[in-house]
């Protein structure tokens, strides 16, 4: 015979509870105290920890550009030269070198970076004398844009 | 005559740049030398800062890098590297404005593998008001080494 509904007496019944806890406690794992043992605490702190690590990595973007200008900063100031004097004349003189990149030449290439700071200190100089002298002098070297055709 | 606050301006003194003829005579001699030492080979490891997939990486020969996303090459491609902004070695630097030319750097790199990235969860949770979403994402990477970084002497 068709029997459409299951009978009164079968009941379903939750079988796999403990695994579905263990998905959670195991990122709980390594907290203190009480919540990396108890569901209930637990599911509330993994929570926030999972919300946490999503802002962060927007936040992680803000937080390494600003150590790359300190480091630059840093760097640019042993060679006499400040943070804005360094990258304007960097970027008027057409070098497109990112901040994540000028520190990592700071730290490992310091003689690369000297010669990338006397750039801007000359560019600086000529920029100077351009404003000053009233277009009498003739230009400068490093002043001058360069036009590719690739 | 004394000197008063309003004597001299109030920005430092500018000193006068160098001679442009003696300069041009200084920059030819560089030149000169620097193409004598790369035609001569005397460099050791190159190192190269290159645009790729929107970033720049600072780069040597025997170099593992991986990108967020997918490149159109099957493994085991080999990959001209263009756009390079910086090559370098111990002794000279070429600084590329803003690059460099094709004919000056060749830089070769083999993709190593395509897989995906280890899976981050991206959590939304508003309190107090029973909203929550879990999301579980895994970006695709690929890896490239790169082989060589050459460069020829034709500096002018």
């Amino acid at each position: 015979m068709v029997v459409l509904s299951a009978a009164r007496w079968l009941r379903s019944r939750l079988t796999d509870r403990f695994w579905r806890v263990q998905e959670v406690l195991k990122y709980a794992r390594h907290f203190r105290g009480r919540k990396n043992r108890c569901y209930k605490l637990a599911v509330r702190s993994v929570r926030r920890a999972f919300v946490r690590s999503t802002k962060a990595r927007r936040e992680k973007k803000r937080f390494l550009r600003a150590l790359w200008i300190t480091r630059i900063e840093a760097a640019s100031l042993e060679h006499g030269l400040k943070y804005p004097a360094f990258i304007s004349n960097l970027v008027k003189s057409q070098v497109e070198l990112n901040r994540k990149v000028l520190a990592d030449l700071a730290i490992y290439e310091p003689k690369t970076f000297k010669s990338l700071a006397a750039l801007a200190q000359r560019r600086r100089q000529e920029g100077f004398l351009a404003a000053l002298g009233d277009g009498k002098e003739p230009e400068g070297i490093f002043s001058r844009i360069v036009r590719h055709h690739y | 005559v004394a000197k008063t606050s309003l004597t001299s301006p109030p920005w430092p003194e500018v000193p006068k740049l160098p001679d442009p003829v003696e300069e041009a005579k200084y920059h030819a001699e560089v030149v000169q030398k620097v193409n004598g030492m790369i035609s001569a080979g005397e460099y050791g490891r190159l190192f190269a800062v290159v645009h790729f997939a929107s970033k720049q990486w600072k780069i040597t020969s025997e170099d593992l890098i991986m990108m967020d996303n997918v490149l159109e090459a099957e493994c085991g491609d080999r990959i001209r590297l263009e756009k390079v902004l910086l090559v370098g070695a111990d002794d000279f630097t070429l600084i590329g404005r803003p690059l460099l030319g094709k004919d000056l750097v060749r830089v070769e790199a083999t993709v190593i593998e395509k897989t995906e990235s280890w899976p981050k969860i991206n959590m939304r949770f508003w309190k107090r008001h029973n909203y929550q979403r879990k999301k579980i994402i895994t970006n695709p990477q690929t890896v490239l080494r790169i082989n060589t970084i050459e460069i020829y002497p034709c500096l002018s």
